[in-house]
């Protein structure tokens, strides 16, 4: 399983960042968050300090895998947007490439067209930074530490203690 | 999958607790959740139905902090155990880096957890996940409840891989951090070794070989109590059967959990060699319980074994007879026939049966509205009475 390992180096995360800054002055949004199909958080652009992003990153994860359940239950593939609308914010969701989801949370300032308008630009940007990302040969960045486990192991038994 | 972050130097890693209904998932996510240093955990979050069965996952957060330059995180998650819940079940198995089988030591639900072991495979497989090259730990849980199988009891059973496994009880917290702790050395060992190379392209010696063996946990899984297994390890074994688990020759035995079921019909003739009674009370001595390989049995599916029970349906926990009884007409699942068993259950008043009180809590979301009074428009219109 470590095959389909999500690697991200630095120069793509600043690509990302500078496209969803890019996504969030246009669409005049609040924040916008690249979240893996399994959970995890890529990245995170705008007003985000009040919110618990990895735990939004999870369920909002699994919200979008749930609907591609029900996208295949009708016939579909899967549902390649989805839209949540609240009162005040509202949270839109669409699919980047294979495996990672573009979530633009915004509110009345804007509205859904200009946010769907601007999501799909970047959604296809995004792709092209991951298809990249795919293609590199090999990994420039720091490596993780080769006594990394080791060291951890030692922080887990004094973290977990009865 | 694990998660490589180099701008942030993070890893991060989806550990997931699966296991049969009512087997202490859960249980073991609150009491890491409650017992851990506040700045190591984030929020638990529980999708979970109004009676507290978990609907689709809960969810932990673990941060145990900066290692060496790297932050190591970790997301912890559970699985809904009921049967019926399989599709919301499947979908939080995707990406998972590590695994915890939380199985009931309780002998009547032996059968839940074969079943449950079984279904992990098959969506593991689904997923093209191959279950020897995902690290899984085995945990025995409920061991504080009087009369529970004994691990070597179990371990024929639910670890013929000789996967790490630990005695605990979520409720008292004993084994639960070793459990924990296991999975998460041995996924960050893998997620080191399969980090830096996974970018690029497999070489030819690693490819078609089984993975990288991991090491072994330094600490001996068994610190809650003395199980005699040999070396853990998750170490694919070739000769493994990783099929799905037979279930034990279920014969008529003297086990007080199984000889209510047996009794009522005329028990199957029993294949030869006899297998060892491995269902029998704790307390009961059973002297020479070979633990590894099992003896050579015919194919003896679940099909074959449930009719001496005269069972066409997976019992769920709590379920009385009568209960099951009602059950019986539908399809095997009574979550499709949930309506019609509502107002059954809800007459009754009675709590005991946690499959009815989930069906309870989604009756507002599953049954229509009044009936509109579609008439009084029209006389309203026409000024009819």
């Amino acid at each position: 399983m470590s095959d389909d390992s999500l690697i991200i180096y630095e120069e793509e995360i600043q690509r990302i960042d500078s496209l969803l800054t890019k996504l969030l002055k246009g669409a005049e949004a609040k924040c916008a968050l690249l979240v893996d199909k399994d959970g995890h958080l890529i990245t995170r652009q705008g007003f985000t300090h009040s919110l618990d992003t990895t735990a939004l990153a999870a369920l909002l994860a699994g919200a979008f895998a749930s609907t591609k359940e029900i996208a295949r239950l009708v016939g579909e593939t899967e549902f390649s947007v989805l839209f949540h609308q609240g009162k005040k914010d509202h949270i839109h969701m669409s699919i980047v490439g294979e495996r990672s989801i573009l979530v633009v949370i915004f509110d009345d300032r804007t509205t859904i067209g200009m946010v769907r308008l601007y999501a799909k630009e970047t959604a296809d940007e995004l792709a092209k930074v991951f298809s990249s990302l795919n293609d590199r040969p090999q990994h420039d960045g720091p490596e993780v530490p080769a006594d990394f486990a080791d060291s951890a192991g030692e922080k887990l038994d004094d973290i977990f203690q009865d | 999958m694990v998660s490589i972050n180099y701008a942030t130097r993070e890893v991060s890693c989806k550990i997931v607790f699966y296991g049969p209904g009512l087997s202490g998932k859960t249980t073991n996510l609150q009491y890491v959740h409650a017992k851990v240093p506040s700045d190591t955990k984030g929020k638990l979050i529980s999708l979970a139905t109004d009676s507290d069965r978990t609907l689709y996952f809960d969810f932990l957060p673990i941060n145990i902090g900066s290692i060496n330059g790297f932050a190591a995180k970790f997301q912890l998650y559970t699985v809904p155990g009921q049967v019926y819940y399989n599709a919301t079940r499947k979908l939080v198995l995707r990406g998972t880096d590590g695994l915890v089988f939380v199985a009931d030591s309780q002998p009547d639900k032996m059968d839940e957890n074969i079943e449950s072991l079984n279904n992990l495979k098959e969506n593991m497989a689904e997923y093209g996940y191959d279950i020897n090259e995902v690290p899984i730990v085995i945990q025995y849980n409920k061991q504080d409840l009087p009369g529970v199988l004994s691990v070597e009891e179990m371990r024929p059973i639910l670890n013929p891989c000789n996967w790490p496994e630990f005695r605990a009880s979520a409720t008292e917290g004993f084994g639960v951090f070793d459990t924990l702790k296991c999975i998460l050395k041995i996924v960050l060992e893998k997620a080191k070794t399969g980090g830096t190379s996974s970018n690029s392209k497999p070489s030819k010696t690693t490819e078609g070989q089984p993975a990288t063996p991991p090491p072994t946990p330094n600490a001996t899984p068994m610190a809650t109590g003395p199980v005699p297994t040999g070396t853990p390890s998750y170490e694919p074994n070739a000769q493994t059967d990783t099929g799905p688990i037979q279930q034990p020759v279920m014969t008529p035995t003297p086990a007080p959990a199984l000889a209510p079921a047996a009794t009522h019909t005329a028990p199957a003739p029993v294949p030869e060699p006899p297998v060892p009674n491995t269902m029998a009370p704790a307390d009961q001595e059973t002297p020479a319980l070979v633990p590894t390989p099992m003896p050579p049995q015919p194919e003896i599916s679940r099909q074959e074994v449930v009719p001496q029970t005269k069972r066409s349906y997976r019992p769920f926990p709590g379920n009385t007879v009568e209960e099951e009884k009602n059950m019986s007409s539908s399809d095997g699942y009574p979550g499709t026939q949930m309506t019609g068993q509502l107002s059954h259950h809800g007459s009754t008043g009675t709590n005991s049966d946690n499959q009815s009180n989930d069906a309870k809590a989604m009756v507002p979301r599953m049954q229509a509205s009044k009936p509109r009074r579609k008439r009084s428009f029209f006389k309203r219109l026409f000024g009819l009475k």
